[in-house]
């Protein structure tokens, strides 16, 4: 076994295959978490039928989405068509490799896990579009127009904020970053005020990219039906969704570990921690959609260039003087 | 071996899609085309033991993909459903010619270069990257900076522009004044209110 371990390609080769597991199994319960909390904000019970509670009913959901009918638009562009679901999967997956789960235990302790993660995320734009255009429907392509409006604009802010742990702990290695904050501060505390800011903003623009309410322009289903998965059916309307859900999972994710402290926390085990802080972040997303209204385009823009920018701008060059005198 | 491979595969994924981004006649194919090659460039880095350049290859040229995707589609006529690009195939002798002599050109510059070491040695790490931008290219940095508020600059006063012709066009006293809505059909009214 051990022997089997020592070869870099099967080990990692495992690691992935254990990675989609846990991913794929907690998208499905968050699901159903999902839709429970939607049911009570409205009054409603959500799923009650399937197993105690309704837990089961995130695996009759997959059993129906693998026997339903496929069909493809006879106009739609084939070959993109059928691409851009798990395009969207792979690249929504693909940014759980760096995340570390508690010291010592990630997929793969990258140089650059801060970008790797950006990279991804900010790639997931790419099939999205490519599902909206290749429906030939002018309400998926009308969707992914704005994905890819909503793309370019939130990407900077986003990035400029993220850049701020990056400041302050000299290292873009998503390890280093976490045990910076397990032996000095947690970075949404420092540098004072300038950490909170940089996470508002940070969570702000990830809420744009994972297309949640009250930034889910591209979707907005009472205008756009379902946007780009319009003409999706069966499984592969499945991909696409439980690619969004992954995509706000790892969010939340790298959110805990870039300003939360990852792993870091007093009395229980580190894998508690990181789990109750992505959960919790995650409650809060749901939160957040169930309570607020979808904003314009125009305005996500005007927020975006008018404010996120110059104030990330700001923050960052506050911080790099902060830690030049201060810290 | 395996290292041969795999290079063998990440240059075949860098090459074919290349070739398409050529040949292709769809312009949101071409778009998707041009990511792959991209795409494998990146991995290319990263089996270079270069994987900030690798996620940087990313994250720059996702914004500009998606880019030419928007001018995909805005900017070429849409018939039938496919985007089109004109084929312009006057050009063709003298484009193949071109592209020969850059070839041959790269080629005798890659044969004839003796000085590199055969792999590399030891990986750059980001933090030396940093510190050569700021110091010993500082320069060329700086030069790139104000290329690049110039481009900004440019396209803040083309759009401008724009905007002015748009905005005298679409004064209040151009815009024809919109016909009353016609009054509610009193049958209607009635109806609804018995």
């Amino acid at each position: 076994m051990a022997d089997l371990l020592a070869n870099p390609w099967l080990r990692g080769l495992l690691q992935g295959a254990l990675l989609i597991t846990v991913m794929m199994t907690a998208v499905a319960w968050i699901s159903w978490f999902e839709r429970k909390f939607a049911g009570r904000v409205q009054s409603r019970l959500g799923p009650t039928m399937v197993g105690p509670s309704g837990l089961l009913q995130p695996l009759a959901d997959a059993l129906k989405m693998f026997q339903k009918q496929e069909l493809i638009p006879s106009a739609a562009d084939s070959l993109l068509f059928r691409l851009a679901p798990p395009l969207a999967l792979f690249l929504a997956l693909g940014g759980a490799a760096v995340l570390p789960i508690t010291q010592g235990m990630l997929a793969s302790d990258l140089d650059v896990g801060v970008l790797y993660v950006l990279a991804f995320s900010g790639l997931l734009a790419f099939p999205i579009w490519m599902a909206g255009w290749s429906s030939s429907n002018k309400y998926a392509l009308l969707g992914g127009m704005r994905m890819v409006a909503q793309g370019i604009s939130y990407e900077i802010p986003m990035v400029l904020a993220a850049l701020v742990p990056v400041v302050v702990t000299g290292s873009l290695s998503l390890s280093d970053i976490v045990t910076y904050q397990a032996t000095h501060h947690w970075l949404v505390l420092w540098p004072p005020g300038l950490g909170l800011i940089a996470f508002i903003i940070f969570f702000t623009m990830a809420l744009a990219e994972g297309n949640r309410i009250p930034f889910d322009i591209p979707e907005a289903e009472s205008e756009l039906v379902a946007g780009p998965a319009t003409e999706y059916t069966a499984i592969r309307f499945g991909l696409i969704a439980s690619a969004e859900y992954v995509h706000s999972l790892i969010t939340c994710a790298f959110a805990s570990t870039l300003f939360l402290g990852g792993w870091d926390g007093p009395f229980l085990p580190p894998l508690c921690w990181i789990l109750i802080k992505t959960v919790g972040l995650f409650v809060l997303i749901t939160w957040l959609r169930w309570s607020l209204l979808r904003v314009r385009s125009d305005q996500l823009m005007a927020l975006c260039w008018k404010y996120l920018v110059p104030l990330s701008l700001g923050i960052l060059l506050l911080t790099g003087a902060f830690i030049q005198w201060v810290g | 071996m395996l290292e041969k491979v795999s290079f063998g595969v990440v240059a075949f994924a860098l090459l074919w899609p290349g070739f398409k981004v050529v040949t292709a006649r769809n312009l949101v194919h071409t778009v998707f085309w041009l990511g792959l090659t991209l795409a494998s460039t990146a991995v290319l880095f990263i089996m270079l033991q270069a994987p900030f350049l690798a996620a940087i290859q990313l994250i720059l040229y996702t914004g500009g993909l998606l880019t030419l995707m928007l001018f995909g589609v805005m900017l070429t006529a849409r018939d039938q459903g496919l985007l089109t690009v004109p084929n312009a195939s006057h050009r063709r002798a003298f484009g193949g010619l071109l592209a020969v002599a850059a070839f041959a050109m790269l080629a005798m510059a890659i044969t004839q270069t003796t000085t590199l070491p055969a792999s590399p040695t030891a990986p750059i790490t980001t933090q030396q990257l940093g510190a050569l931008v700021f110091t010993e290219q500082a320069l060329a940095f700086e030069v790139l900076a104000v290329l690049l508020l110039a481009v900004t600059l440019g396209a803040i006063v083309f759009a401008r522009r724009g905007d002015a012709g748009s905005a005298t066009e679409n004064t209040a006293n151009s815009i024809p004044a919109r016909k009353p809505l016609p009054a509610p059909n009193a049958a209607v009214s009635q109806a609804k209110g018995a």
